[in-house]
């Protein structure tokens, strides 16, 4: 009987992707919630963030659902959508925290749904392939395997960088004509963006940087723009935040200059324009809206971050030209090369177009002031910047796990039960990279 | 979640997708108990074609599977030779040609999601059905002398083999008053043949509770098989093997609608045994996750005081306690 | 890419007053402002309003030359004509040939000049070195403002499209809106490098 697939599962802070290796797509996208009827403070000694339904005080010593369990009560609780929807009975709790796991229970279990009712898989008949955020602790890595062969008696386990597997994912793109491990990954979710570089599929950690712009800033700048032209007005509260974000993933794009695209929309107002209709999710009243100036504003922030905050004023091409050059200088030209979007975020039309203008203008301005200082005596070859952008942008994390996945190396670089059994937690500690041989 | 759900999501869920709007798919994905599923669009976008691979098929057929599919996806069923290579069994949506009315389409939809559980009850529906014959039979035969009986009427009915797993199978026998359904079901670690034992032995204690009268009879033996099916040759005897016996009364199948709850939950027992086994493992952890805080807090109040001068990066400075 | 600059930055037969350039503008309104050499050429004004939206968002902002001081003068100025034509409660927003008369008088109103008390960039500017430069330039600046507050006016107010009976433009150009643009008029929240002209 042929192996079944493997299973792989992209646990973010927003949201978990999972799926079958060998498909293109995730099968589930859901946000990684769980509901369970702890209140939100009581519980693991760990934080667990997420607003309760009831506001009841923080109970030091013995949490309640320990103590006195006679049934069942630890498998009565919600992951995903199905939580979000039960949030008024339920309280919400979100374990993983700026990517990294804080709180083990609500994990397991949240894995537990996963597999049993979402995936339909028995654990003991599957390879799984999880994924963890750059500069992971190892203890996490031996924690999440102490669950997964112990718990679960999964077949065998690969914990692969997110990263890494960004990079795997944009060898579908056509503009890749080799397939390398070294490349600076932009990951934008909703939370924040990672730069991140890798060389030869090693993460260089020193020179990773975060920015504190991402999805849910663009949504709230779209917000503010609204509500100062007045159109929010029309808008429920309760809705106003969704409304913003429809506007963000439909009408918006990246425009090349800020000025000129005000004299486009100038000349051309049917052009340029756009109605939203809109409809109240409680009453069913509908409502127009204009989309106007948001539609190039918004991902604006990412090039010029002061139109929207003082507390971050870096724009995006600046950093990844920092990473690149803080990162040893004999991987750099690869860096330069190789620059690879992957989340959400990063799915604004022309969004890699203007990124890849930008650090190039940034690197030529670098390379003409070296050449006027040394007298025009020394000239350099240029550098070559190239953004990548492929169709599996939005998953790409998913979808390099998917594909690594599905090599038949991937079955000698896992760690199998029996491996665990032998040489216990701390074999998981150590994963080798594969992958640029395929 | 404390039972397992009869359907598979994921044929819901795209389902539901593609008949409001028609897409290309390409999609593999599994069931319990090697099972594996293959929802594409080879020709056209609006015509879906879902096929599923069933490791037991074989057996299945034996025990009228193809028929019975055939019964309930008539229309959608494609024949044994259309049927997509390396697959046993596949079905062809016609996105144009779907029921009118939203009600149509969900039945529809549950339908379809209920593939694999259809697959697997034919064996448990021939059986009630040899019940209720061999019940026939033993009522006729009950006017007659009681000597007669044993060389008339059969109380048996032919005993089925349904090895759905590796190294599991489901033993599944008519008699005249009742279905008897055998697990035999292997526990590959240490802690999950302890917890098993456990389980099972709760299942055969649990039907002394007065809420439980109407549940059927569970008998569990640990290592010999029951003496329904000892009889057969390359059967298991060990420590890691258990044997569950439920023995299901008429009145579990009575009609149809009970008679097919009967069988998504039965069918499903051996996932959902070890469905719970790992989650009281998790159970465990969470709790010794949360002793081990606790010693954690009273250990790190055994700590001297040291009253260190600690500074920030801004240069101020501040004594810690 | 940072906050826009002038492009005339680097005009160096401009003469300055302080350290304001007091460059040619396009106008029918007497005053000291050189004549522009080419009047097809976009000139301060015109560029002020261009860069007005784009830099308002902007709290930073480096100064390039005297050019680019004229043009802050100019974009708060533009700022000031906002809140002016803003909508209180009680009062809606004026309709055009009203807003030209408001903002007309706003513009040639007594205003503080750099050196004075209530100018707000005092740090940036010098003020004027003797009594005869002050007045050139408080007669330069009510000029500008005139001029700039004729052309803004023209872009709050545009020709409203008559729109057929399917709701598509036709073409034919109506009367003039009878509010102010909100396109501009959202803008009046965003002060440019934090700053206004009235305090």
């Amino acid at each position: 009987m042929s192996r079944q697939a493997p299973l792989v599962i992209d646990n973010g802070t927003g949201y978990t992707k999972m799926g079958f290796a060998g498909n293109s797509e995730p099968s589930f996208v859901f946000p990684t919630v769980i509901a369970t009827h702890q209140s939100a403070s009581a519980g693991s000694s760990n934080t667990s963030g997420g607003s309760g339904a009831r506001a009841s005080p923080p109970i030091a010593g013995k949490p309640s659902h320990l103590a006195s369990k006679r049934g069942i009560e630890d498998l009565d609780f919600f992951i995903g959508d199905e939580a979000v929807a039960n949030s008024k009975t339920y309280s919400l709790h979100y374990p993983i925290r700026h990517g990294q796991i804080e709180n083990w229970d609500h994990m397991e279990r949240f894995w537990e749904q996963c597999i049993f009712k979402y995936l339909r898989a028995e654990p003991e008949d599957h390879y799984v392939l999880l994924t963890e955020p750059p500069l992971n602790p190892p203890e996490n890595r031996e924690n999440t395997a102490e669950i997964m062969f112990e718990s679960f008696n999964v077949q065998g386990l690969y914990i692969a960088v997110q990263a890494v597997l960004a990079l795997a994912a944009s060898w579908t793109s056509s503009k890749v004509n080799e397939r390398t491990l070294t490349g600076v990954v932009i990951d934008s979710g909703d939370g924040v963006t990672h730069t991140i570089p890798v060389a030869e599929g090693y993460v260089i950690g020193s020179s990773i940087k975060h920015i504190p712009i991402a999805g849910r800033d663009i949504t709230y700048f779209v917000q503010q723009l609204l509500r100062d032209r007045g159109e929010s007005a029309q808008i429920p509260p309760e809705d106003q935040l969704r409304v913003a974000e429809k506007i963000k993933e439909d009408y918006t794009y990246v425009c090349q200059d800020i000025v000129k695209e005000f004299k486009k929309y100038d000349a051309d107002p049917y052009r340029y324009f756009a109605r939203f209709a809109g409809e109240h999710s409680v009453t069913g009243r509908k409502y127009d809206l204009d989309v106007g100036y948001e539609r190039f504003l918004a991902p604006e922030i990412f090039f010029n971050p002061e139109i929207y905050s003082s507390d971050f004023l870096t724009p995006l091409p600046e950093v990844v030209d920092t990473v690149i050059q803080t990162s040893p200088i004999d991987v750099r030209r690869g860096l330069y090369k190789n620059i690879v979007l992957s989340g959400g975020s990063t799915m604004f039309k022309d969004f890699g177009k203007r990124l890849q203008r930008d650090v190039k203008a940034i690197v030529d301005g670098r390379i003409a002031g070296s050449e006027e200082r040394s007298g025009s005596h020394m000239k350099s070859s240029g550098v070559e910047v190239n953004v990548i952008s492929h169709k599996r942008q939005r998953y790409a994390v998913w979808y390099g796990g998917s594909l690594m996945a599905s090599t038949p190396e991937f079955y000698n670089v896992s760690h199998s039960r029996v491996d665990y059994e032998e040489y216990g937690p701390s074999l998981v500690r150590r994963f080798s990279v594969f992958g640029s041989a395929v | 979640m404390i039972l397992l759900e009869s359907h598979s999501v994921i044929i819901n869920d795209v389902l539901t997708d593609r008949f409001e709007k028609a897409s290309r798919a390409d999609i593999q994905f599994v069931d319990y108990d090697n099972v594996r599923f293959h929802l594409s669009t080879p020709e056209s976008k609006t015509k879906l074609l879902l096929s599923m691979g069933i490791q037991c098929w074989p057996d299945l057929v034996k025990y009228g599977a193809r028929e019975h599919l055939q019964k309930e996806y008539e229309g959608y069923l494609l024949p044994q030779e259309q049927t997509e290579p390396e697959y046993d069994v596949s079905l062809v949506v016609d996105l144009e040609q779907l029921p009118e009315g939203g009600e149509a389409r969900s039945a529809l939809i549950s339908k379809l999601a209920h593939l694999k559980s259809t697959a697997m009850s034919s064996p448990f529906l021939s059986a009630f059905a040899e019940e209720s014959s061999l019940q026939a039979n033993y009522r006729d035969a009950g006017g007659a002398q009681q000597k007669d009986i044993a060389e008339q009427s059969e109380t048996k009915g032919e005993l089925k083999i349904v090895r759905y797993r590796e190294e599991e199978a489901i033993y599944i026998q008519a008699s005249n008053d009742r279905v008897t359904v055998v697990f035999s079901t292997v526990f590959k670690e240490e802690t999950d043949k302890v917890f098993g034992r456990v389980f099972l032995q709760e299942f055969v204690d649990a039907r002394k509770l007065n809420a439980l009268q109407n549940a059927p009879q569970v008998r569990y033996s640990n290592r010999e098989p029951p003496l329904e099916i000892r009889h057969l040759p390359g059967l298991h005897n060990g420590e890691d093997w258990g044997y569950v016996t439920f023995v299901l009364s008429p009145r579990h199948f009575a009609n149809p609608s009970q008679a097919q709850q009967t069988i998504n939950r039965i069918q499903l027992f051996r996932d959902y045994l070890h469905y719970h086994i790992k989650c009281s493992k998790a159970y465990m952890h969470s709790r010794m996750r949360y002793r081990v805080a606790e010693f954690l807090k009273i250990l790190n109040r055994a700590k001297p005081e040291v009253a260190a001068e600690k500074k920030t990066a801004s240069g101020r400075t501040f004594r810690t306690r | 890419m940072p906050a826009y600059h002038s492009v005339f930055n680097n005009d160096t037969s401009v003469r300055q007053v302080g350290n304001i350039g007091l460059l040619p503008i396009n106008t029918k309104i007497r005053g000291p402002a050189p004549l522009a050499a080419d009047p097809s050429q976009p000139d301060i004004i015109e560029e002020s309003l261009d860069l007005f939206r784009a830099n308002c968002l902007f709290r930073n902002f480096e100064i390039k030359g005297p050019a680019d001081r004229l043009m802050i003068y100019l974009i708060l100025f533009i700022s000031e004509c906002l809140t002016k034509l803003a909508p209180t409660p009680g009062k809606p927003s004026p309709g055009y040939q009203e807003a030209l008369k408001l903002l007309q008088t706003q513009a040639v109103d007594t205003f503080a000049l750099p050196g004075d008390a209530g100018f707000p960039l005092n740090s940036l500017y010098h003020p004027p070195a003797n009594r005869i430069d002050a007045d050139a330039l408080r007669s330069y600046l009510t000029q500008t403002r005139s001029e700039l507050a004729i052309r803004l006016v023209d872009r709050l107010y545009p020709y409203e499209q008559v729109l057929g009976p399917d709701g598509q433009p036709t073409g034919q150009v109506g009367g003039r809106a009878n509010k102010p643009s909100k396109w501009w008029m959202s803008f009046q929240k965003r002060r440019f490098m934090g700053r206004s002209l009235s305090a």
